[in-house]
C-alpha cells in the first residue's frame, strides 16, 4: 500500500483528506503548515504528499520548491483553494503532479493519487 | 470600490455553502461602510494582497460556526469541539476567498491570501483597514452570514493604508 503525508493548515481539511485516502492509502501523518511539511518528509519519506498552498510561516509553493529541490521524486499533488491560473501554472512548473481546487469532491482526490502510481 | 467585487462574493459564497455545507444563502442586504468591522460576534478575517489588496471580513454567530462544522465533518463527533469549528469556519473563508481569488485574477493577475484569523468579539481591538467597504449580509436556515469586503486594486489600496 502506497504511503501519504497530508499538509494543511486546516485541521477539519487534514481529517477529510485523511478520511477520503485512508480508504486506500497508507497515511503517515500530518503536516499544519510548509515547515513542518518540510521537516516531516525525510522522516516519513512517503510515496505522496497533498500539499495547500496558503499556509502559515512557509506558503505551499515554498514547501513545494523546497521538497523538490532535496528530493526530486517526490509526488506532490496540490490540494487548494487558490485556484489562480498563474499559481496553478507556477506549482505545476515547478513540478506538482495535480493541482486540486477546492472545494472538491472526494473521487477527485482519490482519482488524482492513483494517478501518480499508474501513469 | 468596484461594485463587481461584491457579486463575486455573492456568487461564491453561495455556491460553496452549497457544496460544502449544503446551505442556500440569500442575499438580504448591502450597505457601505468606512472600514470592514464587523457586526456579529465571531470573525474570519483574510487578508488580500497583490494588484487588488484589502480586507474581507467574514462574521457569523456561534450558532451558524456550529452548524458549518457538524455539515463539513457529518460523521463524527470532535473531541475538541472549538477547535473544529475554528477550523471549520476558517477553512469555509478560505475556499470562499480562493473561488473569488480566481475570479478577481481573471486569467494574468495574480492575488496572494492570508491565512484565516479567528476572532471573537472580545478579541475585537484589533485595527481594522480604513479602506471603503461594502458589506453583504446573506441570509440561510442556520442563520445570517456577513461578508465585509474592503478592496481596492494597488494603487488606490496604497492611498487608504
Amino acid at each position: 500500500m502506497h504511503s501519504g503525508l497530508i499538509v494543511d493548515d486546516a485541521m477539519i481539511m487534514r481529517m477529510r483528506l485523511r478520511e477520503i485516502l485512508a480508504k486506500e492509502f497508507n497515511i503517515l501523518g500530518e503536516a499544519s503548515n510548509g515547515q513542518e511539511a518540510i521537516e516531516l518528509y525525510p522522516q516519513y519519506m512517503p510515496d505522496f504528499v497533498t500539499l495547500d498552498i496558503t499556509m502559515p510561516l512557509v506558503s505551499g509553493i515554498q514547501a513545494l520548491q523546497a521538497l523538490l529541490s532535496n528530493f526530486p521524486a517526490a509526488r506532490v499533488v496540490i490540494v487548494s483553494a487558490v485556484g489562480q491560473k498563474q499559481i496553478v501554472f507556477e506549482a505545476l512548473s515547478l513540478g506538482a503532479k495535480d493541482f486540486i481546487v477546492k472545494p472538491f469532491e472526494p473521487e477527485r482526490v482519490l482519482k488524482a493519487v492513483k494517478r501518480l502510481f499508474t501513469a | 470600490m468596484n461594485a463587481e467585487y461584491a457579486n463575486i462574493f455573492i456568487r461564491c459564497a453561495v455556491d460553496v455553502f452549497q457544496k460544502e455545507v449544503g446551505v442556500h444563502l440569500t442575499r438580504k442586504d448591502l450597505v457601505k461602510k468606512s472600514a470592514p468591522v464587523p457586526t456579529q460576534p465571531i470573525s474570519i478575517i483574510v487578508g488580500i494582497t497583490g494588484f487588488i489588496r484589502g480586507q474581507v471580513v467574514y462574521a457569523i454567530d456561534s450558532n451558524f460556526a456550529y452548524s458549518v462544522a457538524h455539515a463539513m465533518l457529518p460523521n463524527r463527533l470532535p473531541v475538541d469541539i472549538k477547535k473544529v469549528v475554528n477550523s471549520a469556519i476558517s477553512e469555509i473563508a478560505n475556499i470562499i476567498t480562493g473561488q473569488a481569488s480566481i475570479a478577481l485574477a481573471g486569467g494574468s493577475g495574480k492575488i496572494d491570501l492570508t491565512p484565516p484569523v479567528v476572532l471573537m468579539a472580545s478579541d475585537l481591538t484589533i485595527d481594522f483597514v480604513d479602506m471603503p467597504t461594502i458589506s453583504l449580509s446573506l441570509i440561510s436556515e442556520i442563520g445570517v452570514l456577513e461578508i465585509n469586503i474592503a478592496l481596492a486594486d494597488e494603487e488606490k489600496a496604497g492611498q487608504h493604508a
